[in-house]
């Protein structure tokens, strides 16, 4: 069984794994997105720009669209806006609720919930 | 850092009026304090504090218009009754041009534009975000909108960002929102900790409290009461009190009706300091004390007001026939 995902984390740093997760989502500079493998363990992780950190509105829509095309199942912020949750329940992307710890901290701490 | 917004729905109702007493009662009290007055549609914490002068301005932009290349037009007129907003005219010289107030940057004109590079894109600036060391000692973001240009929630988050730059560990931030539940607004709440909503006893008050309501239990951001002119309705007071008890907001206090308030606005000094002995001053002090206090206690506070379980608002969607 193939089970190898994506997570996005909301960050506004650009340090890969040691940026910080970020309290907001749709208008959230940047994603660093975490490849997983099979157990779980990270494969590889890079970092895309939030279209919708310069939108001026759908900021969210922008984000979920750009998740969307990054194949992404799963993405951390600190919270969701209405727009974005209902968003992103339609592309079936599961959202967890986390920030202010670095990215490979909060992975520790998802890793059940994934 | 810990994060206040104030809101409530409704326009008018004392925002601004709570938000600076908070402000310069715990600045008295020598705490961290960052205001941020995020309704850029009409800014008025420096009007109250009496504030004409920015330390420092920045341009911001959010939007993009578009532009006629006068040497590349060759006048063929398609775009001019295809623009819904009416922003296209032909000037005193025979060219065709763009009201940028009146474009809304859709960009259908480039569509029907049979030459290539005739219209483009323009960034256009949508204000100017401010920022003052206030003379009661703590610095304030403010920002304007040019005519023309909507507010955002892209101009709150920046606004936001600039105050994190300048605040400390222990600051504390107070966010004067805008009145409704739209866009600046959700972005206002959005990462507070805490929201303070500000309501007037009048049915239209009580509705819109109700909205930002929900709105804060979406976030499952604790919640708490300021009653303002308390005593012009006492009835629609209790209803207000009611359902504050019913829905675990705490209710910080009544500011009764009271001149003092309009008149220290008139004289652009904020009426805790300017009628410190006048009712509603008192009880102004008395709010921003409590402030304090949750701010001391905040663990304590946060678990026992904040929402039991997430309930998150989801608008209706429309979606096309399939």
């Amino acid at each position: 069984m193939v089970n190898e995902m994506k997570v996005a984390f909301a960050t506004e740093e650009k340090n890969g794994l040691d940026s910080i997760v970020s309290t907001k989502f749709g208008r959230v500079a940047y994603f660093v997105i975490v490849e997983l493998d099979n157990d779980k363990k990270i494969k590889d992780n890079y970092i895309i720009v939030n279209p919708g950190g310069e939108a001026r509105s759908g900021a969210a829509i922008k984000a979920v669209q750009k998740l969307l095309e990054e194949k992404v199942a799963v993405v951390v912020a600190g919270a969701f806006g209405p727009n974005a949750l209902v968003a992103l329940d339609e592309m079936n992307i599961k959202h967890i609720v986390l920030s202010g710890v670095k990215v490979s901290e909060a992975l520790g701490q998802i890793t059940d919930k994934l | 850092m810990i994060e206040i917004a104030v809101a409530s729905g409704k326009g008018g109702v004392g925002k601004s009026t709570v938000s600076t007493s908070i402000a310069i009662y715990l600045s008295r009290r020598k705490r961290n304090v960052v205001a941020i007055d995020a309704d850029a549609d009409a800014a008025n914490f420096h009007l109250i504090l009496g504030e004409d002068r920015w330390d420092w301005k920045k341009s911001y932009s959010d939007s993009m218009i578009a532009k006629i290349i006068e040497e590349k037009c060759i006048k063929c007129g398609n775009c001019l009754g295809k623009c819904s907003y009416k922003a296209i005219y032909i000037d005193e010289r025979g060219n065709y041009r763009i009201n940028p107030i009146l474009c809304e940057g859709c960009l259908t004109c480039t569509l029907v534009c049979p030459v290539r590079g005739a219209i483009v894109r323009e960034k256009v600036e949508s204000g100017k975000l401010y920022r003052v060391n206030t003379k009661y000692g703590f610095p304030l973001i403010s920002a304007s909108l040019n005519p023309g240009r909507p507010n955002s929630g892209k101009l709150v988050t920046e606004e936001k960002e600039l105050a994190k730059e300048i605040a400390e560990d222990d600051s504390i931030i107070i966010i004067d929102s805008a009145a409704g539940i739209g866009c600046q607004v959700v972005s206002s709440l959005a990462g507070a900790n805490m929201v303070i909503l500000v309501a007037e006893p009048t049915p239209a008050s009580f509705n819109a409290i109700k909205r930002v309501h929900v709105l804060t239990k979406h976030f499952m951001q604790p919640v708490a009461l300021v009653i303002n002119k308390y005593d012009i309705n006492l009835q629609m007071s209790d209803t207000l009190e009611d359902f504050a008890q019913e829905n675990n907001i705490d209710l910080l206090g009544k500011i009764p009706y009271d001149e003092s308030i309009p008149k220290s606005m008139a004289s652009r000094v904020p009426v805790i300091e300017l009628f410190p002995n006048s009712p509603a001053a008192k009880a102004l002090i008395n709010i921003s004390a409590k402030v304090e206090y949750i701010i001391d206690n905040w663990y304590e506070w946060f678990i026992g007001h904040r929402p039991k379980k997430p309930e998150p608002y989801k608008p209706i969607i429309i979606k096309p026939a399939s």
